[in-house]
């Protein structure tokens, strides 16, 4: 931009002043020229001279020039006048003069108009080119010209870039290097793409295409990519991150279309044996176990991953070396290259299996040893305590005292004890290994409550209290529920002595949705150390521990809360050692589905 | 006539004993110790009832029942499974015989009476 200068309220350019001063000079002196040699009438009048202000003045100012033109002719007409008149000749010559002047302005004002109009054009698409333009000199590298989009694009002004070189516009040494490279092996280069640096630092992507326009100049496009380069790169990053994910997941991948395997990951080639190359293209039914096909057919042809979770099947998968490996795959519909397709993440289930079915084995093996064991400890009970039954039932012809009488019926007693543990043992056996069912029926807590009562003769034992509304009703197995709280009760007169007070109360817990039976006792109490242990069978004692465990019915307690777990409930103890304890059995208002319970 | 009572057991010590108790409670024991003579004394002369082990050699009480029954004249004998085996109730749920009791060892002379009087009662 030129250097201004303000006159008379005008922004005015340094170049436009010495213009004018020297047009306006020019054309006071070729008056002067012709005043002197009309006057001394030399015969000579330069009237030439006066081309140079007209034509000079025409071309840079078209308008002003004219009317310069015009105020010569009128000038050089009116001193002709005063010289020459009244010869007709020099008359009419001096007038054709004039006239010229103003024909010669015409014709160069027409030019410059018809150059300055072509030159404006072009300096508008140069200027409103959405493409950034800079002109430079290929041996300095200066800037000779720039557009605005270049400008905006940067951040510079015009003048900040023209006093820059080229090169310095790169974002780094390295891009500068290879630009350098690029610029001596071709002289026409379209499409370089490189990093420029804009003036607050930050780089920025831009494609190059230059050509050499003159010897030295070559003339850059610059098209500002960085948008398009950087969504590429987050793009490109995605994609590895992606990649990185899925090849180090420990977790089976595949992808298929139309059933093909379309990408498969290293997980899922260790997982089936085969190369990735192998996979590709295979149809991933034929992995499939055959037994296993239709059910996997039927679901990836119809139901396949419809919803937004993803489903879940387990199936076998035939390996390349004919085994057979168990995997839990996960359905999900996706979008892959542009086209739906099918993702499977497949979790290798074959250990977890084997291990299921090792310990579902060894629970059976269990199961059986217990079983044969009880039948071998049962039988020889049987004679013990049938002989036992004669003595006491039959005193005389047996000879039994009153004093030996006492004695047999703590050996029956005893006898019934060990029954009682090994029917007890063979409960829990089974709970174990999940066997039994539950068969629910409505069941009126106040009745049931008073049958246990009265059944095991707990009301002889103490001040027993039942506190139960007379309505209401639970959804229970009768005769487990029966269990469980029996052995509360039975507890509750064995860890207590008289004068025994005994409460059994019902509520129902509306925030929980649950029944709540409590037995309460006024007994010895439980520490908070015994408190869970009671529940463990056996209350077997730690490794090389030599102190007694808690001395509560054998299995009783951890019967109970299998029975109450299966009905999808709990069992609390709130205890204050010598003060008593409080059993509180929850169960659900409504009972689980069947298939939890039975996991239970 | 007194109610014969057929025991088939293989334990000696339990027949034993029966054969005291079931004579206190006013029955005859027949006493055997194997499947194979017990069925050809059941078919021959069957008696009121019988008590049957079920771990025995070298047929179970099971496979002794089977054949039981097989016979038409034996199908509503009263026969009470006299056993230590746990898994009992199970197997005679799948047999489902209206004239099938069971007792479990070790059982109480006043539980032994109960169960012998109720098979017999009901097959009257």
């Amino acid at each position: 931009m030129d250097r201004t200068v303000q006159v008379l309220g005008r922004q005015v350019a340094h170049t436009d002043i010495v213009r004018v001063f020297v047009i306006i000079s020019l054309s006071l002196c070729c008056i002067l020229i012709t005043a002197i040699s009309l006057a001394q009438n030399t015969g000579a009048v330069y009237t030439q001279l006066f081309y140079f202000p007209i034509i000079y003045g025409t071309y840079f100012y078209t308008k002003k020039g004219l009317y310069l033109s015009g105020a010569c002719a009128l000038a050089y007409e009116v001193l002709s006048y005063y010289y020459v008149y009244p010869n007709p000749v020099d008359l009419i010559s001096t007038t054709a003069q004039a006239i010229l002047f103003i024909l010669v302005a015409v014709v160069v004002a027409y030019f410059t108009e018809k150059v300055n109009t072509s030159e404006a054009r072009y300096r508008s698409i140069f200027e409103s080119s959405l493409m950034g333009i800079i002109l430079f000199d290929q041996n300095s590298f200066a800037i000779k010209l720039t557009n605005t989009c270049v400008e905006d694009m940067l951040g510079y002004t015009e003048e900040e870039l023209r006093s820059k070189t080229f090169t310095s516009l790169f974002s780094t040494p390295e891009e500068q290097r290879v630009f350098f490279e690029r610029l001596g092996s071709s002289a026409d280069i379209t499409n370089f793409q490189t990093r420029f640096r804009k003036k607050d630092g930050e780089a920025i992507w831009v494609t190059l295409s230059w050509r050499r326009v003159t010897e030295n100049m070559v003339s850059t496009s610059i098209i500002d990519i960085n948008s398009r380069k950087l969504a590429e790169q987050a793009a490109e990053e995605s994609a590895a991150r992606y990649r990185q994910v899925t090849e180090n997941s420990p977790t089976g991948i595949v992808i298929l279309r139309d059933q093909k395997i379309e990408y498969s990951n290293p997980a899922f080639t260790q997982f089936s044996g085969y190369t990735p190359a192998e996979l590709a293209g295979k149809d991933f039914l034929t992995l499939v176990q055959e037994e296993d096909r239709a059910e996997f057919f039927r679901f990836i042809s119809t139901e396949g991953g419809k919803g937004d979770q993803p489903e879940i099947r387990e199936c076998r998968v035939i390996t390349k070396s004919g085994g057979t490996r168990l995997g839990a795959l996960f359905f999900t519909s996706i979008i892959h290259r542009g086209s739906p397709a099918l993702l499977i993440n497949l979790v290798d289930t074959t250990e977890r299996q084997q291990l299921k079915e090792r310990i579902q084995k060894d629970t059976e093996l269990r199961h059986g040893i217990i079983s044969t064991v009880a039948h071998e400890l049962r039988t020889p009970l049987q004679p013990i305590m049938g002989y036992l039954n004669l003595l006491t039932q039959d005193p005389k012809t047996y000879g039994v005292t009153d004093e030996t009488r006492a004695i047999l019926d703590r050996c029956a007693k005893s006898v019934d004890r060990e029954s009682q543990i090994i029917n007890q043992m063979l409960e829990l056996s089974v709970l174990d290994a999940g066997k039994i069912p539950l068969s629910y029926s409505q069941v009126n807590v106040r009745d049931l409550l008073s049958t246990i009562v009265s059944t095991g003769g707990y009301a002889s034992k103490g001040d027993l209290t039942i506190d139960a509304p007379e309505e209401t009703v639970m959804d229970i197995d009768e005769s487990k529920i029966s269990v469980v709280i029996d052995s509360m009760l039975s507890n509750a007169v064995n860890y207590s002595k008289p004068p025994r007070k005994i409460r059994v109360s019902y509520q129902f817990s509306n925030a929980e949705q649950m029944h709540r039976i409590s037995i309460q006792d006024n007994g010895v109490g439980i520490t908070n150390s015994q408190l869970d242990e009671i529940f463990e069978p056996f209350n077997l004692p730690a490794a090389g521990s030599q102190a007694r465990k808690p001395d509560r019915v054998g299995l009783s307690l951890s019967i109970a809360k299998k029975y109450v777990q299966m009905h999808g409930g709990f069992i609390s103890v709130d205890s204050i050692v010598n003060l008593g304890s409080t059993f509180t059995i929850h169960l659900p208002k409504t009972p689980p589905k069947a298939a939890e319970a039975g996991q239970l | 006539m007194t109610k014969r009572i057929l025991v088939v057991e293989d334990d000696e010590p339990i027949l034993d004993l029966m054969d005291l108790l079931i004579r206190r409670l006013g029955y005859e024991p027949v006493l055997l110790s194997n499947g194979p003579d017990a069925l050809r004394y059941a078919k021959n002369d069957p008696p009121a009832l019988i008590l049957l082990d079920i771990m025995m050699t070298p047929i179970s009480g099971w496979e002794f029942l089977e054949k039981l029954r097989a016979e038409p004249a034996l199908k509503t004998l009263p026969v009470i499974i006299f056993s230590a085996s746990p898994s009992v109730e199970e197997k005679m749920a799948s047999i489902n015989d209206p004239f099938l009791g069971v007792l479990h060892k070790p059982v109480s002379f006043v539980e032994l009476r109960t169960g012998i009087e109720q098979a017999l009662k009901k097959q009257e």
